[in-house]
């Protein structure tokens, strides 16, 4: 049985706003009235008591590439970052039956937090052999993916939209066409050239883009694009969206802090694919937020050794981790970009990706966050043995607190 | 007996319902005939057919053989491995020499769409399609319709299910045509990949990939074949999938009908498009449709030829 919890002097998000600071009391997720008994006193003065967050991109790496991270280090960056709910979906683990769709949900049940899985198109991804989709989707599965890599077989594609489009799950896609990406690193723009280095041109975006929404038009789908990175692909998607289908798209936590010019640094912490592009596509993707062509931010979190980032940038893993710090650092930059910026990134990181799986809402598990304080990011901020985020030595205002989830208080670090 | 309308038998698209009506009442005079200790009538004495078949057949072939041999006729046997066709020649002109040698009539099969109506169209003799590609068979589609009349009396009103790969299946789209035609109602269902990209062509069909909602209700399941390789196509995950979500088994047929018919224009996959359960079942009629296809061809062979054998 939950303890009543007291949060003192937090403000409560409720109804799209803070309300006024207070003491308030809670049990198994919801506001009662000031008990008579023992209660768990938590220390809240200048935090926010926020909704519980969800995850869309993450790779957890276990089983295969548990020697990179495992599914208890996942579990930890979650309760750190305020995410009760993910979606995971690794390129290691390719969920193409019914028993490895089994075997990972009973591992994640006993993290008793949310996570839901996407199923792998193909057998092993190898883009030739569908999955057994009809079964993976009655077993859970919250819809469909390719790890990441989209199938060059456009035939193959087809019908694997049509297959899975009987099960009305949605299908999640990089749109990555890669003869024309596979042998750049980085964006194709002015960083690139003035540095000579392989680069990945916005059309290698778009025109994937393109190809998979007249796929789902032909198949009837639901389409997810994963990760859109310029302003191109916000406009197609918004023609898409406004000739009614169904198709939504998200922008990863990164996209929205940085474009091609972090290039300069050669941070290797900083090299993730697709990569950063420029300074007005940025500024498309805060946008395209506002204007609701993107429905959810993403976190992308890709874990990487660190040996594998100590290294010259052509050389290194892309990827970066961003679960810990997601919300810490766009919070301050939703106030440069968004309408309602609290609001609105809130929504953007629990309603959104709710939606996008078909989930309902989570409104019994919370987190406290504390914009007042400061904390430079070192390893030791992060869960697992991997540290690969962009902003790692630097500082950062705003840090989780804690979270409520299932009830129960638990602090973060 | 009443005649044809039609000098050829080339689908059941355009077949009008008197002529189907024609067909379906005289293939009962010739049913009777086969269950005779001698099955023979001279209806056709004197007339030559040419089974030309460009595609492998057992069943059919052998059901047009044996029709046009109770029926009388002298009959010449063509497939195409072998032939001239092999050496460059064309089908149209291997059909005109063929119909050179004074032939009557031509039953054809080939795998491509409208073969038999481009050889009707391009030479005297007439001509009966066996099959063609994934458009029609029509003598399989009248032979499923005349068992379900045996089985149901009239089809008007009532519920046929075709489960299975539709979208291959030139079995499946003269049954729709024929069925439509005799009043029945007609479900099509199996997996979005195996079905008709754009059903507006099958006017009141219903198109489900919800095989427990396809069957509901239903009078008859006609279960299709499902070729092995439409998993190689990806067109299937695998026939295990195909089993437990479109397979044909006694607990699918729970909302079915009581006595539903069971249905298979064969060779049955047993375990993946139909439980043996349901096959050898009681309320399975499949090896009656075997019996009536011979009854049906003969019906077909014997009115097309109409009075031929006695001019």
């Amino acid at each position: 049985m939950n303890k009543v919890i007291k949060f003192a002097g937090a403000q409560v998000f409720s109804q799209g706003k803070l309300s006024q600071s207070e003491d308030s009391f809670w049990l198994d997720g919801k506001m009662v009235d000031k008990p008579s008994g023992e209660v768990v006193e938590v220390n809240a003065k200048g935090c926010w008591l926020l909704p519980a967050l969800t995850a869309l991109g993450v790779d957890f790496c276990e089983p295969a590439r548990d020697d990179i991270y495992t599914l208890k280090a996942g579990f930890e960056a979650m309760y750190r970052g305020g995410f009760y709910s993910a979606l995971l979906e690794s390129c290691y683990n390719p969920i193409d039956s019914i028993q490895r769709l089994k075997a990972i949900q009973s591992e994640c049940e006993k993290s008793k937090l949310d996570i839901r899985h996407l199923a792998a198109i193909s057998l092993n991804y190898d883009h030739q052999n569908l999955s057994e989709m009809l079964e993976l989707s009655q077993g859970g599965a919250v819809g469909f993916g390719d790890g990441g890599e989209l199938p060059a077989d456009l035939l193959f594609l087809r019908r694997a939209f049509d297959y899975g489009s009987m099960t009305q799950k949605r299908f999640f896609m990089q749109p990555q066409e890669y003869s024309l990406s596979s042998k750049g690193y980085v964006h194709e723009g002015s960083i690139a050239d003035g540095m000579g280095m392989r680069a990945i041109p916005k059309i290698a975006e778009t025109i994937a883009v393109y190809e998979l929404i007249e796929l789902a038009r032909n198949t009837n789908c639901p389409l997810h694009l994963k990760q859109i990175t310029c302003a191109e692909s916000v406009d197609l998607i918004k023609q898409a969206q406004k000739a009614g289908l169904d198709v939504t798209c998200d922008v990863s936590v990164y996209h929205l802090l940085f474009d091609h010019q972090i290039l300069r640094k050669l941070d290797t912490n900083a090299f993730v694919l697709p990569p950063f592009r420029e300074s007005s596509d940025k500024a498309a993707l805060w946008e395209g937020l506002n204007q609701g062509v993107i429905q959810a931010i993403s976190l992308a979190h890709k874990p990487v050794l660190e040996q594998d980032k100590l290294t010259n940038y052509e050389s290194a893993v892309p990827g970066a981790i961003s679960l810990e710090i997601a919300f810490s650092a766009l919070w301050e930059r939703a106030e440069l970009y968004l309408k309602d910026p609290l609001a609105d990134l809130l929504k953007l990181l629990t309603i959104g990706p709710n939606k996008v799986m078909a989930m309902e809402d989570s409104k019994l598990n919370w987190f406290l966050f504390n914009p007042e304080a400061t904390v430079e990011l070192n390893k030791c901020f992060f869960a697992g043995q991997v540290c690969n985020s962009p902003l790692l030595r630097q500082e950062i205002n705003g840090v989780v607190q804690g979270t409520m989830f299932n009830g129960q208080w638990r602090n973060a670090q | 007996m009443s005649s044809l309308s039609m000098r050829h038998l080339l689908g059941l698209r355009d077949a009008k319902p008197n002529d189907l009506r024609v067909i379906l009442d005289t293939t009962r005079s010739f049913r009777s005939i086969l269950d005779r200790p001698v099955k023979k009538v001279p209806s056709m004495r004197g007339l030559t057919v040419v089974n030309l078949f460009f595609e492998d057949s057992t069943r059919t072939r052998i059901s047009f053989e044996l029709a046009e041999k109770r029926l009388s006729a002298d009959l010449v046997n063509f497939a195409s491995s072998g032939s001239s066709l092999k050496k460059g020649e064309t089908i149209l002109d291997t059909l005109r020499n063929i119909e050179a040698m004074k032939i009557d009539l031509v039953v054809v099969r080939h795998s491509g769409t409208g073969v038999p109506a481009f050889l009707a169209k391009h030479s005297n003799a007439i001509i009966v399609n066996a099959g063609d590609g994934a458009n029609e068979h029509p003598t399989q589609a009248l032979l499923d319709m005349y068992t379900l009349e045996q089985e149901l009396g009239s089809l008007r009103g009532k519920t046929v299910c075709i489960v299975g790969d539709v979208r291959h299946s030139r079995v499946a789209r003269s049954n729709i045509w024929g069925l439509s035609a005799l009043g029945a109602k007609v479900r099509v269902c199996g997996p979005s990949t195996l079905l008709p990209k754009n059903p507006a062509e099958f006017q009141n069909v219903v198109f489900t990939t919800d095989v427990r909602h396809a069957v509901n209700n239903a009078d008859a399941v006609i279960a299709l074949r499902l070729q092995k390789e439409r998993q190689d196509d990806n067109l299937l995950p695998s026939l295990r999938e195909y089993r437990n979500f479109f397979g044909i088994t006694e607990e699918v047929l729970e909302s079915s009908k009581a006595g539903v018919k069971i249905m298979h224009p064969g060779p049955i996959n047993r375990g993946v498009e139909l439980d043996s359960t349901v096959a050898d079942g009681s309320n399975s009629v499949i090896l009656e449709q075997v019996s009536n296809g011979v009854a049906v061809r003969m019906a077909i062979l014997y009115l097309l030829s109409g009075g031929l054998a006695h001019e």
